[in-house]
């Protein structure tokens, strides 16, 4: 396998709020590598938006580490580092193609580059004729890719993705998959993919890292066999990803059931 | 849309005329006939349309010494430059605030007492200290408008969503580029919604310092104090009506500007 670009090392992370302690994640190791896909599935409060903000520097781990690229992740985030976050954060006062552009302004890109590349990235979203419209109008499914391609044009090297389709409807979700799987099969940048769905897990990543509740660990890690490049919709039906589905259903199954015993 | 259009203003129109014409009527008719200055609504107090408009016609004339247009202008200036002032000094002073705890929680004492302060109270104190002329319009109106964007931009400023900060910095913004690109126009949409409150309050404070500054200060709020003074109901009124027409132009000029400020809120997209 290709080099290890993420190594996450017995990181454990424990909240306070008040007297009360809460451990969110416990002696978490495992590794993404070069290109890769991995996904983070496990029950809502497990812990698996934790352990990405960690990687992006939002919240400082209580115990253990993080090596990006072989160094180790401090109060800023790594600049190779692309987020996509599971609320909308376009701007509402750019509009759609400014704020496209927000990252390459951001780091001083020509006026005529910065142009040429948000078109592209227009292009490659489906929003032409959107252009010049503010994010108020927009459906959700629309902000979401408008927040993708924001993140994309700036060719991050490492994308973490928290949650990013969690509050579509399920034909949003499944058009947004099939862009989304288009986009990475050609740059391959190396992505973390937090979610609690398991078709969408299943249907975008290499491998699925599957989270107990909490305090959250990993109960199994599970490599994805599907060939690519993959077709959302006709994957559904196939006797792999039923198989593959419910071995991985089986063991996250577990979890829901302890909660609710 | 465009009949109901019509309807509205038909009906505006007719209410202002039935309005106007009962008032002329209704001041015309004498308690006892033919004897003077006996009237069941008597003009004395509260004029009548057509002394006003006469009244008006001969204060906007050069026989007068300081016409009425020259007041009006007097007042417009005063409170254009309060307005400006107290704007700029809030959003500044309102973002420095709102954006470092530490500093907002030692003016906060301070903020709150000045503000609790009845701002008319200050105008002896402000005509002492600035004289009679503009200048003391110009702080008064400040006065009131400072606080009222001040309080707003300070909210603003405190409930920027972190997670858009989070999402900048993940582009590569480093920290004068979050304050440009997130914190000032996350904050502005805040201070623009004080914007059209802030124009009425400054012609308040505006008119006030006028009822004090005497004729060098000039203004309507001069006209209106020296109407007092010579028991005089029609320059009174006319100085109303001019008020009235200053306070309605600028409120629709202040509502077209915050409308093309805030364009991409989803409230001003009705089309």
């Amino acid at each position: 396998m290709s080099r290890v670009r993420i190594a996450i090392r017995d990181l454990s992370k424990t909240f306070h709020q008040g007297p009360r302690e809460i451990c969110a994640v416990s002696g978490v190791t495992f590794d993404v590598h070069d290109r890769e896909f991995v996904a983070v599935v496990g029950p809502s409060g497990c812990g698996k938006s934790t352990i990405l903000n960690m990687i992006g520097s939002l919240v400082a781990p209580t115990s253990g580490e993080i090596l990006v690229d072989g160094s180790r992740v401090g109060a800023r985030s790594a600049p190779q580092i692309g987020y996509v976050f599971q609320k909308d954060t376009i701007f509402p006062w750019r509009t759609v193609e400014r704020n496209i552009a927000l990252g390459l302004e951001y780091r001083g890109v020509g006026r005529a580059e910065v142009g040429a590349r948000v078109k592209e990235a227009v292009k490659l979203a489906g929003l032409e004729g959107f252009e010049e419209v503010f994010p108020a109008t927009l459906s959700g499914g629309m902000r979401q890719r408008v927040a993708l391609m924001r993140s994309l044009v700036v060719n991050p090297e490492i994308l973490l993705m928290d949650e990013p389709f969690g509050a579509l409807d399920t034909h949003t979700k499944l058009n947004l998959h099939a862009e989304l799987l288009g986009l990475w099969g050609s740059r391959r940048q190396t992505v973390v993919f937090v979610t609690h769905d398991l078709s969408e897990a299943i249907t975008l990543a290499d491998r699925i890292v599957v989270m107990t509740r909490r305090p959250g660990r990993i109960k199994l890690v599970y490599d994805v066999k599907l060939p690519r490049p993959r077709d959302v919709i006709a994957l559904r039906e196939s006797s792999e990803y039923l198989r593959e589905y419910g071995e991985i259903w089986h063991a996250l199954g577990e979890e829901f059931q302890e909660r609710l015993s | 849309m465009k009949g109901g259009n019509w309807s509205v203003w038909a009906w505006r129109l007719g209410i202002l005329i039935a309005f106007l014409a009962a008032w002329e009527y209704l001041t015309g008719i004498k308690a006892v006939s033919k004897t003077p200055g006996l009237y069941w609504i008597d003009p004395f107090f509260i004029s009548r349309p057509s002394a006003i408009a006469h009244r008006f016609a001969y204060l906007m004339s050069d026989e007068v010494r300081l016409p009425l247009w020259r007041m009006a202008l007097s007042t417009v200036q005063s409170t254009l430059w309060g307005f400006m002032v107290g704007i700029t000094s809030g959003f500044v002073t309102g973002l420095l605030l709102g954006r470092s705890d530490q500093v907002a929680r030692v003016f906060d004492p301070f903020i709150v007492a000045f503000n609790s302060l009845p701002r008319i109270a200050l105008v002896p104190l402000v005509t002492m200290v600035f004289g009679f002329g503009l200048l003391a319009k110009i702080v008064l109106a400040w006065s009131i408008v400072f606080f009222i964007v001040f309080f707003n931009t300070f909210q603003g400023a405190r409930s920027v969503d972190a997670d858009l900060i989070h999402s900048a910095r993940f582009l590569g913004a480093g920290e004068r580029q979050i304050l440009r690109t997130v914190i000032v126009p996350s904050t502005l949409a805040w201070t623009f919604a004080s914007l059209t409150p802030s124009i009425s309050f400054a012609l308040i404070g505006v008119v006030v310092g006028e009822f004090i500054g005497g004729e060098s200060g000039g203004g309507l709020g001069y006209l209106i104090i020296q109407s007092l003074g010579t028991l005089n109901a029609a320059d009174m009124m006319v100085a109303l009506f001019v008020l009235g027409a200053i306070g309605i132009v600028m409120a629709l000029g202040i509502r077209q500007i915050e409308v093309r400020l805030l364009r991409w809120r989803p409230e001003y997209q009705k089309r």
